[in-house]
């Protein structure tokens, strides 16, 4: 069976579940949106071994390139979002190919610089961007293809379009995963000195994961300020990085469903707790402490586990009824 | 994953998200308070919580139906808040909305209330509100940059003639932008000389190279131009530099009680303050709001539970007014609705939705004088200025 084939359905059944399952279509909107963007974060960490606060600056340029585009130019949202995933991957290269000149913590301060650097420019560019107040009225400016309308007008076709892109995007990435160039990754990320004696150029391979990283991030983030209609400045801010890193790293890195485990635990968790329990952040960062001490493969791991315990469990108990 | 282990997990997963769900049917009439209650902004949002909570508990029901508070947490994130704000229209046909702790969130959340009619009262400082993107379901308490500088900067430079020279400390960014342009306006208008300004960023936290700068042009009066922890920071530093000996200094923005009570009265003695709302004015609505809240939880009300209060009164009042539920009849009761406020008499205009009520002049008193633990400063003057409809922005569509 094809990669594509074998995932394809649970996907759609992710998709499904979240619509019909979580409180509102709203809520389902985001879960989605933030998976695709907790995936972007783990081809860089899980993938690549690249620990980079920068995906703000990918979330937020998406979410102003995407609104802008319409505003300005009045393209129809698809072709918004597709200059949003372009300047994404333009970005990102840019990024990327500076960052990864150091390791360690000097890629990380160079993630964290850059990050800065594009809060202030959002900041000051404020005629473009609304400054601190954000960029409001962000329209979805419909597709007209052979005289036929297509409009995300409602929540629910927006969620529809929301959920085809996020069942493409994920076969994308498990394809990508899947290749040489993913299993090159996962080689540089385990021992980058010996890849390079292999002979891979180990810089042209990060700089790649930082595009489509920085690409998939953006679509996701122009997605996220269509479904708003707004786009905040919070978006360029450093803790939407560390959101999303918390996001990728409580989920899982090493496997695209630790994504969508991630992004349902930060905001669906978040979302019941916070109506109860002021503090609620507290715990995510106890949660946060105990999966980078018990649980380095992330709640995807743990829940690997327990079915295997189960399906061990269930294997003993039907061995013994049958004899 | 396979087909067996995802099977087991969608199950699990529904049971388990399905539950909070059970728990939310009401009747009656449901106010919706916007409270960053957790994050960044949780000390302001508490605050403005009970205020919000207070005001549905003191009227108990209206028009004959009981008034149901739902909690919505912005999480102190705009984009957050804006999502919740979709969810509780879409799943609860919610339609009358409280609060907004940042202006960003207030003016996002104010066009999604509009978009399906709704009523949204807030108390957000940015003038775009009742201005540049006013809108026909947002309705805003506080009053803007313009009156604070004009009941601030210039009754104090009236009472004291001898203030000839003026520096300014700003936070670069569009509220700041606003209070030194109103500023230097008065300044002109008053033949005082503005000798120098320095700005901030608005993540700035070190103040000592800009409170040296205004030593050095040697103003009559320092006016600071930023807020919160900021305006607290800066204040702060200039005594340290012994500013408050050389030259009078005036927070046009300040934040009230809990400010004052962090700051103390040693910084606050013979310091010039604005403020939207002080406990102790004397009126009927002010001494019913204080009474509730001293009785319900032993403190003298601070501002963020002032506003929320009065922005949930506001729609309580209007829906009564009307005499129905139905959103346009609520938006139609309240504009140009007179009613007794938290600064005395105050009155929402038709043509911008803004409310118009007192701004306060207030001076820090000395420890020794003061009457009681909150009695941190005198009210030196207070008034209503507010630009007319010819300037301004607002085109209500």
């Amino acid at each position: 069976m094809s990669l594509e084939l074998k995932h394809c359905p649970i996907l759609i059944a992710i998709a499904l579940a979240a619509f019909l399952v979580l409180p509102s279509i709203s809520l389902a909107t985001e879960v989605l949106i933030f998976a695709i963007i907790a995936l972007g974060c783990s081809i860089l960490l899980g993938y690549a071994g690249l620990l980079s606060f920068g995906q703000a600056i990918f979330f937020g340029l998406g979410a102003y390139v995407a609104s802008l585009s319409q505003i300005h130019l009045g393209v129809n949202f698809l072709v918004g979002l597709l200059i949003a995933t372009a300047a994404g991957a333009i970005v990102a290269a840019l990024v990327g190919a500076l960052a990864i000149r150091r390791q360690g913590i000097y890629f990380v301060m160079l993630t964290l610089a850059f990050t800065q650097l594009a809060f202030f420019i959002s900041y000051t560019l404020d005629e473009w961007t609304g400054g601190d107040n954000g960029l409001l009225d962000v329209p979805r400016n419909s597709v007209n293809i052979f005289g036929y309308e297509i409009a995300i007008d409602s929540s629910e076709k927006f969620y529809a379009f929301v959920a085809i892109s996020f069942v493409l995007i994920f076969l994308a990435l498990l394809r990508i995963t899947h290749s040489q160039f993913g299993r090159t990754l996962l080689a540089i990320k385990q021992n980058e000195e010996r890849a390079t004696a292999l002979g891979y150029s180990v810089k042209w391979y990060k700089v790649l994961a930082f595009v489509f990283s920085g690409s998939i991030t953006a679509y996701a983030g122009g997605m996220y300020a269509l479904f708003l209609n707004f786009a905040p400045l919070s978006n360029v801010e450093l803790i939407m990085s560390e959101h999303i890193l918390i996001m990728a790293i409580i989920g899982g890195t090493g496997n695209v469903y630790g994504a969508v485990l991630g992004s349902l635990f930060l905001v669906v968790v978040g979302d019941m707790l916070s109506a109860f329990w002021e503090r609620w952040l507290f715990m995510l960062g106890g949660i946060l402490i105990l999966t980078v001490f018990y649980m380095r493969g992330g709640l995807i791991s743990g829940l690997y586990g327990v079915f295997e315990f189960l399906s061990q469990k269930l294997g003993s108990a039907s061995t013994q009824k049958e004899s | 994953m396979d087909r067996r282990k995802f099977l087991v997990t969608s199950t699990a997963a529904a049971a388990a998200l399905s539950l909070p769900t059970l728990a939310k049917a009401s009747g009656g009439i449901d106010i919706f308070g916007l409270k960053s209650v957790s994050g960044n902004f949780a000390s302001y949002g508490k605050f403005a919580n009970q205020g919000s909570e207070m005001a549905v508990e003191a009227a108990g029901s209206v028009i004959g139906k009981a008034l149901n508070y739902r909690l919505l947490d912005s999480e102190g994130n705009a984009g957050k808040a804006v999502r919740k704000i979709k969810e509780a229209i879409e799943k609860d046909n919610a339609r009358f909305f409280n609060g907004a702790t940042l202006s960003s969130t207030g003016l996002a959340v104010g066009k999604e209330v509009a978009n399906v009619g709704g009523v949204f009262t807030t108390p957000v400082g940015a003038d775009e509100v009742t201005g540049s993107e006013c809108n026909r379901s947002t309705f805003r308490w506080s009053t803007p940059t313009f009156g604070a500088v004009e009941q601030t900067l210039r009754p104090l430079l009236e009472l004291d003639p001898s203030i000839k020279s003026a520096y300014t400390i700003t936070p670069q960014y569009v509220f700041g932008e606003a209070l030194l342009t109103n500023t230097k306006n008065v300044l002109a208008d008053k033949g005082v000389e503005h000798v120098g300004n320095s700005y901030h960023s608005l993540s700035e936290k070190e103040f000592s190279g800009y409170i040296t700068n205004a030593a050095a042009a040697k103003p009559d009066l320092l006016v600071l131009l930023n807020f919160g922890g900021q305006s607290s920071t800066s204040l702060r530093q200039a005594m340290n530099f012994g500013l408050k000996n050389k030259m009078k200094i005036l927070v046009v923005w300040s934040a009230g009680l809990d400010q004052y009570k962090s700051l103390g009265s040693d910084i606050l003695e013979n310091v010039y303050l604005g403020a939207q709302y002080w406990h102790e004015v004397q009126n009927p609505g002010n001494a019913r709001f204080v009474e509730l809240c001293r009785n319900k939880y032993g403190v003298n009300p601070v501002y963020p539970m002032a506003g929320d209060y009065i922005g949930t009164k506001i729609i309580i009042d209007a829906i009564e007014k009307a005499g129905s539920d139905d959103p346009a009849a609520v938006i139609s009761a309240m504009e140009g609705m007179t009613y007794e406020g938290l600064t005395g008499e105050e009155t929402i205009r038709a043509f911008d939705h803004q409310a118009i009520k007192d701004y306060y002049l207030l001076k820090g008193k000395a420890k020794s004088a003061m009457s009681d633990e909150d009695n941190f400063v005198d009210v030196i003057s207070s008034g209503k200025s507010f630009p007319d409809e010819n300037a301004s922005l607002c085109k209500m569509s």
